[in-house]
């Protein structure tokens, strides 16, 4: 019994953590942010498993999780507001070259950010070139550059 | 919140994504009331809340000052604390420690040490007889590992001693 009480205790501590650390975290990968990923698990384990190493409890707590995130997936299909909450919305940073930038700031992003997602998916040079970038769901910037 | 509300950049698109900004803003207020949080949670660890810190450890003597306990009033679940019992009686004799209550229910005993000459069960927990040393004074290094959850009330007392009351509490 505790042990999916554990996966499940874990899961829920985990989404609120991450949501309150914003979708921004963990989108844009550095090494650091790979190495806190990897610590962050290595804290994980031992709550997950305490010192049960059995099999059948890894296995207990492996189908809990998976369980816990496909019953999750099957809510946000069926339900919009749940979708909303568990993921979030897109947010439009840049409009027709201008930088919204009270929305930028309460994301926590700058104005680097917005210009290295343009330079790596369009080979954008000038914030004026933008048409619209939106901030996705996933914390990736997605860019639509003008046409002329 | 009412201001950026207003603030022109703050409203609502519905090209080429629709938007509902006054929920986005809830989510931007849950993250920054969550950083105060979370900054909160870090100052409690560091005081000692969840164990090993300023509040959490204690150190109590019995009224009449014959028995002196230190320990962590706080423990999280299958992680070892120690606990140091000091009584003052009769030199060269063997004196009658009493832990009982709900300490036996909440942790097991890892190690005690020194070993006591004697030791045996009592309705309200167990009976340790220890060596007083040459001053009279008997210590007693007890490591415990928290196996419960919660709210736990304990005594430890000596014959012809007020005995010293303890709560301690155990995170899961």
């Amino acid at each position: 019994m505790d042990s999916v009480l554990r996966a499940g205790a874990m899961y829920l501590a985990l989404m609120v953590l991450f949501k309150i650390a914003g979708r921004r975290s963990l989108a844009e990968l550095t090494t650091f942010d790979f190495i806190l990923l990897l610590m962050i698990g290595e804290a994980t384990q031992q709550a997950l498993l305490g010192d049960d190493f059995s099999l059948t409890n890894s296995i207990i707590v492996i189908v809990t999780l998976v369980a816990i995130d496909v019953g999750l997936s099957l809510l946000k299909q069926r339900s919009g507001w749940f979708s909303r909450l568990i993921d979030g919305e897109p947010t439009i940073i840049v409009e027709n070259g201008n930088l919204l930038r009270e929305r930028v700031r309460h994301a926590r992003l700058s104005e680097a950010d917005v210009m290295e997602a343009a330079r790596s998916s369009q080979g954008i040079e000038n914030i004026k070139e933008i048409k619209f970038a939106i901030l996705e769901r996933n914390g990736k910037i997605s860019i639509i550059a003008k046409e002329d | 919140m009412n201001d950026d509300r207003d603030h022109p950049e703050l409203r609502s698109r519905s090209y080429p994504i629709r938007e509902d900004m006054s929920y986005q803003l809830k989510v931007w207020r849950f993250e920054r009331v969550g950083w105060y949080v979370l900054v909160f949670v870090v100052v409690l660890g560091l005081v000692g809340l969840f164990s090993r810190g300023l509040i959490s450890s204690r150190d109590v003597r019995s009224d009449d000052g014959k028995i002196r306990l230190e320990y962590e009033m706080f423990h999280r679940n299958g992680s070892t604390n120690s606990m140091k019992v000091s009584v003052d009686a009769t030199p060269d004799t063997a004196v009658e420690l009493e832990l009982a209550g709900q300490l036996l229910e909440g942790f097991s005993i890892e190690t005690l040490q020194p070993e006591p000459i004697r030791s045996r069960s009592s309705s309200q927990g167990i009976k340790l007889w220890l060596q007083t040393d040459l001053n009279g004074r008997a210590t007693l290094y007890i490591t415990l590992r928290g196996d419960g959850v919660g709210l736990f009330r304990s005594q430890i007392a000596s014959p012809g001693t007020n005995g010293v009351k303890l709560e301690q509490f155990i995170f899961p």
